[in-house]
């Protein structure tokens, strides 16, 4: 079929091509080919379509083999963008936002000190900040809406875990790198198989075994035993790991009430009374952000911390900011104590905590740490990933590709990621003191678990796991006050 | 036979160690109830007696509870923050309740709710969810979103011990006000010429107005009243949580449910269904915590299936 046939396929069009032509010599020319001659048009439409066509064709050969090429160095390496666009999400209103601000305010301060040192390879990120508060439905559609914006090139996504679990197939069905900067639950990797979302901060599993190693640990005597948790996913999950580790280790322990008020509740009055009336050896809790910080603050006027030993599992991010009793078990769900031991050691934790206190008058909690462990996660992938391809920007692919079994030293510990993208990092549980003279109960009487030896084998059922926990695993242990 | 001891004391109920059960159970129970309650009854009956009077089912009553909690714990604040005798702080409570019915009483009848009138239900709803938005933004944007902490009140009056529970004094001083509040509604609705006028309205307001009352100005009364309700219940909360965006929505369901289950439009209805509502919450969270957040619901469906306009309510009553 010739060119003419092509585009007049019958005499009564025949009037419109030149027309064609004249369309295609203004829209379909080469940029780069020299500006045509007189004589070339005139040849040129003198052939008509059949010379038009040729060129299209060749066009269409040329364009395909530039474009192919283009593609294929896209693959390879793409050129430096203006900056690395990331989009955060955190809750910034809300109950939950006492949780998600310091989140917010972390990935703040890390992104002034990663822009400031450099960048990432020289480029600047740049953060969108995205409000987890909005719900499950807002949070997909504001990630779907980051991701096809065309600029956004990873994500740091999210503090809830249910969030975590609804992102975690998007990532991989729209090829996005994602850090799940916060998400605690172990189910995430029991479900499903996630290539583009690597958590750096191990789960609900590690965590919560410690604090269970931990508080039985200090009360070999322990009879009883209540639970106040959220009453969701995070918060039943924990009761439930802590009574299985408590079952393995001490089966003789009885639970004599459990709680799950819902999540932002306003008063914890009723709760206080039933705990107290259930007179408990040990009260452990996960409530967490506003929900924690209003039950402490209902609960020590009434006694509830002098009848009952109390473990607050995220109780670190509250000790500026009541006045929490010494003798209380707390934790920071993780390593992500800025003025633990090994930050001191490894050394940039504190130059991070004084620009937050810089900034926000206040020292960085530990979910401010995290996100800054994130970001820092995200960026040795970036620089790996860099290094890999000859100092060329790496795409998605390889940034993923690159966070397979990465280690990465952080603001306070080392994080590794496992073959199913899960990140193994120690645990720091310790009991509230009050050194002379200062104005808050810190951190003392701490243990480091090692990560790895609280998580179960990849593939292996989290609970099957903990039920096969013995005392001698627990004699292995590092003692309480060990971690200096 | 140790396990079986130590069974019957964890799992102790009515039929058996009574002494037991009374000390540790029923009366912490009783008392949990009956706090719990008159934070509800505070903001139902104001709901109630909005309806009573203007027929209209004000949405946007929950914030109304959420900005006297606002401006009761910036009070309290400030109070402290200057260094005024704390004492003060008590009186900050009402005081906050009384700006914020002043302020935004008149202001919203005058305009929004006046404008509803004789307009259908379903266009009253939605002026008035529609007003709840924007005052939930209001409050977002004036006092952020982290929770405010104002508990000087609570310390200042100290705890007492009932039945082996202690029990902070400032919850069994809200039983009290709550007390006050409805027989002060009794008096003022019964004993006073405005409270008549108000009575006459509600039973006929064609009838009222033709005797020359002006109802215009009992409804603003009425509407202004039951935001100092609202509101007096949020501040008189502050002392004992913290306050956070969202307080009034959760609030609010839980007014409904009770103005619903008391009978619309019922003083006594709220009373009775608040405590109702309070002690199937509290039930649930000593035996059956899994039910805490829907007990409310699950005596509403009761309540309404066998009474559908409440305990106290009758298709044609109108009265307050």
């Amino acid at each position: 079929m010739g060119g003419k046939d092509r585009y007049c396929r019958s005499n009564k069009l025949q009037p419109y091509n030149n027309m064609l032509v004249k369309f295609h010599k203004t829209f379909y020319s080469f940029p780069s080919r020299p500006s045509r001659t007189r004589e070339d048009d005139r040849i040129f439409e003198a052939l008509g379509g059949v010379q038009m066509y040729d060129q299209m064709k060749l066009r269409k050969i040329f364009g395909g083999a530039l474009l192919a090429a283009a593609l294929a160095h896209g693959a390879a390496a793409q050129d430096k963008p203006d900056s690395l666009d990331v989009g955060v999400f955190t809750f910034m209103s809300g109950p939950a936002a006492a949780y998600g601000m310091p989140g917010k305010q972390g990935a703040e301060i890390i992104i002034e000190q990663i822009n400031a040192d450099g960048g990432v390879g020289g480029v600047p990120i740049s953060a969108s900040f995205v409000d987890e508060a909005q719900g499950a439905e807002g949070v997909l559609s504001e990630y779907r809406r980051l991701a096809e914006n065309g600029t956004t090139e990873a994500m740091i996504a999210a503090l809830s875990s249910g969030h975590c679990l609804a992102l975690a197939p998007v990532a991989d069905q729209l090829k996005m790198p994602t850090i799940g900067w916060n998400c605690d639950t172990h189910q995430l990797y029991q479900t499903g198989e996630f290539d583009y979302f690597y958590r750096p901060n191990g789960n609900t599993i590690a965590e919560f075994v410690a604090f269970a190693l931990y508080f039985l640990d200090q009360h070999p005597d322990l009879k009883t035993v209540a639970f106040i948790n959220p009453d969701y996913s995070f918060g039943h999950d924990a009761a439930e790991i802590v009574k299985a580790a408590i079952k393995a280790l001490r089966p003789d322990v009885k639970v004599v009430a459990e709680l799950y008020p819902k999540l932002g509740s306003p008063s914890y009055q009723t709760e206080v009374s039933r705990l107290s009336a259930a007179r408990p050896e040990v009260i452990f809790s996960n409530l967490w952000g506003a929900d924690l910080e209003n039950f402490v603050r209902q609960a020590q006027p009434r006694g509830l911390f002098n009848q009952s030993n109390v473990v607050l599992a995220l109780g670190e991010t509250i000790l500026e900011r009541i006045d929490l009793p010494e003798g209380v078990t707390v934790g920071v769900l993780g390593d992500g104590m800025w003025n633990s031991p090994t930050a001191k050691e490894i050394g940039r934790a504190e130059a991070f905590a004084e620009a937050y206190r810089e900034k926000f008058g206040e020292n960085p909690i530990f979910p401010s740490v995290k996100m800054a462990n994130a970001f820092l996660v995200l960026k040795s992938a970036y620089e790996a990933a860099m290094e890999e391809n000859g100092g060329t920007w790496p795409t998605k692919d390889q940034v993923v590709g690159a966070l397979e079994g990465i280690s990465v030293t952080t603001l306070t510990g080392e994080v590794t990621f496992r073959a199913d993208n899960d990140g193994i990092v120690d645990q720091i549980v310790g009991t509230t003191v009050k050194p002379e003279g200062a104005e808050h109960v810190t951190i003392g009487n701490m243990v480091r678990y090692d990560g790895k030896t609280l998580l179960p084998p990849e593939g292996e059922d989290a609970l099957a796991w903990i039920s096969k926990l013995t005392p001698e695993f627990m004699d292995n242990l590092p003692d309480a006050g060990s971690y200096k | 036979m140790r396990g079986w001891v130590s069974w019957r004391k964890d799992r102790c109920w009515i039929t058996n160690c009574s002494g037991f059960f009374m000390t540790q159970t029923l009366i912490p129970l009783l008392v949990d109830a009956l706090a719990n309650a008159a934070l509800i009854f505070f903001v139902a009956v104001g709901l109630t007696l909005v309806f009573s009077v203007l027929r209209i089912l004000n949405v946007a009553h929950g914030s109304f509870y959420s900005i006297g909690a606002y401006v009761a714990a910036s009070l309290g604040l400030w109070i402290v923050s200057i260094g005024a005798p704390p004492w003060l702080t008590f009186p900050a409570l009402l005081l906050s309740a009384a700006l914020v019915a002043a302020l935004f009483g008149p202001l919203i009848e005058h305009t929004l709710i006046r404008w509803t009138y004789g307009k259908s239900e379903a266009v009253q709803i939605l002026v008035t969810f529609g007003l709840f938005l924007i005052l939930e933004d209001l409050q977002r944007l004036l006092f952020g979103v982290q929770s405010i902490y104002s508990d000087t009140p609570m310390s200042l009056l100290g705890v007492s011990e009932i039945g082996g529970i202690i029990y902070l004094n400032y919850q069994l001083v809200l039983v009290g006000l709550a007390v006050m509040v409805l027989v002060g509604l009794r008096v003022f609705v019964r004993h006073t010429r405005t409270g008549r006028l108000l009575t006459a309205v509600v039973a006929d307001r064609e009838v009222s107005l033709a005797m020359g009352i002006d109802t215009n100005r009992m409804f603003m009364i009425a509407f202004t009243l039951g935001v100092f309700l609202a509101a007096l219940g949020g501040a008189m909360a502050t002392p004992t949580t913290g306050v956070a965006p969202g307080l009034g929505a959760d609030t609010m369901v839980l007014a409904f449910a009770v103005a619903a289950i008391g009978g619309l439009g019922q003083v006594e209805g709220a009373a009775l269904a608040a405590i109702i509502v309070a002690l199937a919450k509290v039930l649930a969270i000593y035996f059956m915590p899994a039910l805490d957040a829907v007990a409310p619901y699950i005596v509403m469906v009761v309540v309404l299936s066998i009474r559908p306009h409440g305990l106290f309510g009758t298709a044609q009553t109108r009265r307050i």
